[in-house]
């Protein structure tokens, strides 16, 4: 047998093979889609999850984006599952820390204050950025807008965060009152984007002639994207508020609030804990106090309850 | 075997493609084409619409789902499961084609759905996305027909997969309902296209009609009809041939006649002029030669009584013998060139003395029949040629046919006289008879002078088995002779 033949009755045999091993399988049995079944019930885990709720001071995506590694190395640590809650709004997130449907929550700083107020939260840690625990409202308008303060944007659009939102809503509206103007009639027209990356977004693209937004927010997406710095720029930066806190409902098991607050501030202490703080931006977690909203109170203490919607709403 | 099959069915198929009239056949071709043209259009355009419209579904399954993906993340994020629903309910309520869309987060349970009611679990594990894919997509088989299932992984698979399902039931309705335009539009098309054809084959088939009714015209000796030239086409043409052909026969037909009319003129001239020459010298003979050898005989008779010399009387006695054998000669003479007999007796006393002369003069045994006509005498020129005819065909029996019997009839049947002449004789060939007319120069003659009378003659016999002849005058037609002879 020639070697050519040889070659030959190879390739008759891998043929052979192919086309029997591909032949069409037998077609699968019809779905009915009229045999409507009721969907059981979502099966819970044995273990009841940790259940962390995040404001929405980033998008749902970018909160999941920037969470996730911590959120996995907690679920880790406390070898626990751990559920991330998002709501639109935060005062759907206050609402699950009062009725205990969460167990920690990183909210914002307006939220805190209101939440004490109102049903007494408590706070587990708060993080460190450049050394301190406050941040600042930047008023922000478009890089080709001439205006160079908020009394520029009289008649303008403007994008607020959220209506508990210290930076983004009680601080402008502080500073609209500060000039002498109801907030609902100083600009032509308002509008809520729920959350501190949309507003950048929407100064940037020119949808809003102006924003107040969270300076660890807009510090982190400038430095995530320089061309948001180009295309935006800031008219003016607020005085230091208390950071945005974690916090807890006040009935809260002491020994699961100690631990969380141990894992929390030990995480700065190894590199993997340093390495999931670097997508949020923080550089360790602190224990804080109370007082340091002080600062925050006497604003919104300032503000008209009549557009306070927080105030008027209750 | 198989090349003589085909052949016989080819022939078998040109039978029946021949047999059809033109009308069928251009209906038949029109048709045809038309059917041919409708349905091969249709057929591609349906198989090429259902790949283009195919492709589309597919294309807008994916789409539709990727971005229903999109819209669902932060949904889902914020657990806004209203939201979501309201979604799904827009997504299926905003693109026909979609029949189910549903969402079922990382567990596979399902999130919200638009099946209202319940959910079919069996469509669950029917398809999936991995978390780094763009999509997964294919058909599923379903009690609703083929269904276009795409699933794609929502936030790269962190906040579940988004499922669309697209029916083809309205890409298949768009199909059938351009198929059915297409197929109405072909039988329209043909509808008008019979009509066209109806009306041109008329146009085209009435000339022939008409050309076909004409020749039959002249196939039976009617050279009146001429046709219109209804087209300048190739019909017109043949129109025109045919009728350049008729007036051609007309033309011939007429000469031909003429000729005829001068040929038959002449040999009438020929035999009437006979007839008067022979009945002149019979006269001749009779009066003339017999009225002197009569004399010539009573001057022999007074010699003989005269003489008393037994020698002279023997002699004169020699003499008056052999002058009264010319005597009779001359009259036999004078009776075989016209027998006064038929001018004054009759055609059945002239024939019935010609048989019996030809009895007494030829030995021959001839049995004469004759019915029908004693009443009334014929006119002059038909007694004249039956007499002929009957002294011809009796002198050819006489002189070839080595016969011993004749049978000679003559009757008269209504409007026709009737001459048959049988004999059992040796017959002859007729066959190598024709076109050598000296042969037969007597049946030339017999012939000749029936149709001078608008007769005709039949002639039967073979070699061996004796001769017929069967001659047939009408008695009261415009006979030819009696045109041209007044």
């Amino acid at each position: 047998m020639t070697l050519s033949a040889r070659l030959m009755g190879f390739v008759m045999v891998c043929l052979t093979l192919l086309l029997f091993g591909c032949s069409p399988q037998s077609a699968p049995a019809a779905i009915q889609l009229s045999e409507l079944q009721p969907l059981p019930p979502t099966s819970e885990t044995g273990i009841t999850p940790l259940r962390v709720a995040i404001a929405a001071v980033l998008s749902p995506q970018g909160t999941v984006e920037s969470y996730q590694p911590l959120l996995d190395y907690m679920s880790a640590q406390l070898n626990r599952p751990i559920e991330l809650v998002q709501r639109r709004t935060y005062e759907e997130i206050n609402a699950l820390i009062e009725q205990g449907m969460v167990d920690v929550a990183f909210v914002c700083t307006g939220a805190y204050v209101a939440g004490s107020r109102d049903f007494g939260m408590e706070l587990l840690v708060g993080p460190q950025v450049n050394g301190e625990s406050v941040y600042y409202s930047y008023l922000i308008v478009p890089a080709s807008s001439p205006a160079a303060g908020l009394a520029d944007l009289q008649g303008k659009t403007f994008a607020f965060t959220d209506p508990m939102s210290m930076t983004g809503y009680f601080y402008p509206s502080f500073l609209v009152h500060e000039l002498g103007y109801d907030t609902r009639s100083f600009f032509a027209r308002t509008f809520f984007t729920y959350s501190h990356d949309k507003a950048i977004s929407a100064v940037a693209s020119g949808i809003a002639d102006g924003a107040a937004v969270d300076s660890l927010v807009y510090d982190a997406a400038v430095a995530q994207n320089p061309e948001l710095a180009r295309q935006t720029r800031i008219v003016h930066q607020s005085p230091p508020f208390g950071i945005p806190p974690v916090v807890v409902n006040p009935a809260t098991r002491p020994q699961i609030k100690a631990e969380l607050q141990r894992l929390l501030l030990d995480l700065a202490n190894t590199p993997e804990g340093r390495e999931v703080l670097k997508p949020i931006g923080f550089e360790r977690f602190v224990t804080l106090q109370d007082s340091d909203y002080d600062s925050v109170r006497q604003v919104m203490s300032t503000i008209p309850t009549d557009y306070n919607i927080l105030e008027a709403s209750r | 075997m198989t090349w003589y099959g085909s052949d016989s069915a080819r022939q078998r198929l040109w039978t029946i493609f021949g047999s059809v009239n033109i009308r069928a056949k251009v209906l038949g071709m029109v048709l045809g084409m038309v059917l041919l043209l409708g349905l091969t259009v249709t057929y591609q355009v349906r198989v090429t619409l259902a790949d283009v419209l195919e492709e589309q579904l597919r294309e807008q399954g994916i789409s539709t789902t990727r971005d229903l993906a999109a819209r669902a993340t932060d949904l889902i994020l914020v657990n806004d499961m209203y939201g979501l629903h309201q979604l799904l309910q827009e997504t299926a309520a905003n693109n026909h084609n979609v029949r189910y869309a549903f969402v079922v987060d990382t567990d596979e349970h399902v999130l919200a759905h638009t099946f209202g009611s319940g959910f079919p679990q069996a469509l669950l594990q029917a398809n999936t996305a991995a978390p780094e894919s763009h999509h997964q997509a294919l058909w599923l088989q379903t009690d609703e027909g083929r269904i276009w299932d795409s699933a794609v992984p929502i936030f790269e698979g962190r906040a579940g997969i988004a499922r669309v399902g697209m029916s083809e039931d309205e890409m298949r309705r768009t199909v059938n309902r351009v198929t059915g335009q297409l197929l109405l539009m072909t039988v329209i098309v043909s509808a008008v296209g019979i009509t066209a054809a109806i009306v041109l084959t008329w146009a085209f088939t009435r000339p022939i009609l008409d050309l076909v009714e004409a020749a039959e015209s002249v196939a039976h000796g009617d050279l009146s009809p001429r046709l219109t030239r209804w087209a300048n086409d190739e019909v017109g043409d043949l129109a025109e041939a045919f009728n350049a052909m008729t007036e051609a026969l007309r033309k011939a037909a007429q000469e031909r006649q003429e000729r005829d009319l001068l040929r038959a003129q002449y040999v009438s001239g020929i035999i009437t002029a006979q007839e008067e020459e022979r009945k002149r010298i019979a006269r001749e003979l009779h009066d003339g030669t017999g009225q002197l050898l009569t004399s010539l005989l009573a001057g022999l008779s007074a010699l003989e009584n005269a003489s008393t010399d037994p020698l002279v009387r023997e002699r004169t006695e020699d003499l008056r013998k052999m002058a009264s054998h010319t005597l009779q000669e001359v009259r036999n003479l004078a009776v075989n060139l016209r027998p006064s007999a038929l001018d004054d007796l009759g055609l059945p006393a002239a024939i019935e003395h010609y048989v019996g002369m030809c009895i007494r003069h030829y030995g021959l045994d001839i049995e004469l029949t004759i019915h029908g006509l004693n009443e009334e005498r014929l006119s002059t020129e038909r007694e004249t040629a039956i007499y002929r005819i009957v002294q011809e065909a009796l002198t050819n029996v006489a002189r070839h046919a080595q016969a011993s019997s004749v049978d000679v009839i003559l009757e008269k049947r209504g409007d026709v006289a009737i001459v048959i002449i049988e004999d059992n004789g040796c017959g002859m060939d007729l066959k190598a008879m024709v076109g050598k007319p000296d042969k037969g120069l007597g049946l030339y003659g017999i012939r000749e002078r029936a149709e001078l009378l608008g007769g005709k003659l039949t002639i039967e016999s073979e070699p061996g088995k004796g001769t017929s002849l069967f001659v047939m005058l009408p008695l009261e037609s415009e006979s030819l002779a009696s045109e041209l002879i007044p």
